[in-house]
């Protein structure tokens, strides 16, 4: 099956189309079933990619599909046809299930004088730095101009001449990323 | 644009270097269904050239999602086998678990009051309280702070044990009345 084929039957539905996600999404069994067939081959090919055993594959779609349907259905809900294909959004949520599966199954556990000492040593970790707003939001570019803007208090046309670009797209990098900022700072109040 | 700026551009509103300012000392937070989105869209090119950017640099510090972009792409132009029935069979009981699954209210019960045991609950509790707070006073009259001031608590229970309260004094009417 190409998955190309997917996209157009679900994925990419045209305007006139009714939302294929939409019978399924009020609890409709027929459409569960026309999803899990149309889509199953897909999510053991993305698990695949993932799973360290090949045993593992059928556990690991299965918990992919536990996920979609979790909570009536609160993960497949999210999805919005307007930003990527139905298909393309299963891979990147399959692969992720999948590795999370994977990190809570329990290791097999050995005793402990079983293990040689040198094997007990744990190298120091260092905390891995979350990531400040702007990196998160910010593309590194928009970070930049805001960045010469209000801490190194410079103007758009200083700006527009240091990286060697048209005034007016510093303006609109500008009003891009506030907009951005705004409407977290907005949707956190 | 800055305050006093020499282009001629709009002095800065305040809020909008408030903001950035803020900005930079919060932590980004952690939306899931969104980064899902926002890789698929990655992974699919729909993205215009800031948040293409944003996002490059976000993989890049993340192996697993980039891992996964780089998955989904190739999978968009593959050709895959189909799944086996097991798969399916038990998918599709996944969905049923959660289709038929529905709240079952308990049927309301009529309230029967019966006077005897609204009674004997309100006496029992009664009791208990009096009980309670006998059971507290004689604990709290044993407590050291309770003894008279200046006396230890042991030399009370000596003086208790060795010059008892003072005794009944009996006396006998029919020898006076003999006189």
């Amino acid at each position: 099956m190409r998955v190309q084929q997917l996209n157009r039957d679900l994925g990419d539905r045209r305007r006139d189309q009714p939302d294929p996600l939409a019978a399924l999404l009020v609890g409709d069994k027929r459409s569960w079933d026309h999803f899990v067939r149309r889509y199953a081959a897909l999510i053991v090919a993305a698990v695949r990619g993932v799973a360290a055993a090949s045993g593992d594959v059928e556990d690991l779609a299965q918990e992919v599909f536990v996920r979609l349907c979790k909570d009536d259905f609160r993960l497949l809900r999210t999805y919005d046809s307007t930003r990527a294909s139905l298909s393309t959004w299963m891979t990147i949520v399959a692969r992720s299930t999948a590795r999370d599966a994977l990190r809570r199954r329990r290791p097999d556990s050995v005793p402990i004088d079983a293990v040689p000492e040198s094997h007990l040593k744990v190298d120091a970790v260092e905390p891995t730095p979350k990531l400040k707003l702007p990196e998160a939001l910010l593309s590194p570019r928009q970070r930049e101009i805001l960045g010469m803007l209000y801490d190194k208090e410079m103007d758009v046309a200083e700006i527009a001449a240091a990286l060697g670009i048209d005034p007016q797209t510093v303006r609109s990098a500008h009003h891009k990323a506030m907009l951005k900022l705004r409407a977290h700072f907005k949707s956190d109040s | 644009m800055r305050a006093n700026g020499t282009s001629g551009e709009r002095p800065p509103e305040l809020p909008d270097r408030e903001i950035w300012r803020r900005s930079q000392e919060i932590e980004a937070p952690i939306d899931e269904a969104e980064q899902l989105l926002d890789l698929a869209a990655l992974a699919d090119n729909r993205l215009d050239d800031d948040e293409t950017q944003r996002l490059a640099a976000l993989i890049a510090r993340d192996t697993d999602a980039a891992g996964d972009v780089a998955a989904a792409r190739l999978l968009a132009d593959a050709t895959i086998d189909d799944a086996d029935p097991n798969v399916i069979a038990r998918a599709l009981l996944a969905g049923e678990d959660q289709l038929e699954a529905e709240v079952i209210a308990f049927p309301a019960g009529r309230v029967v009051v019966r006077p005897f045991y609204s009674a004997a609950s309100w006496s029992g509790l009664a009791a208990a309280m009096v009980l309670a707070g006998w059971f507290g006073f004689s604990l709290g009259s044993g407590l050291p702070g309770v003894t008279p001031a200046g006396h230890a608590p042991d030399e009370a229970a000596a003086n208790e044990l060795f010059d008892p309260a003072p005794p009944l004094i009996l006396r006998d009417f029919s020898e006076s009345s003999q006189i």
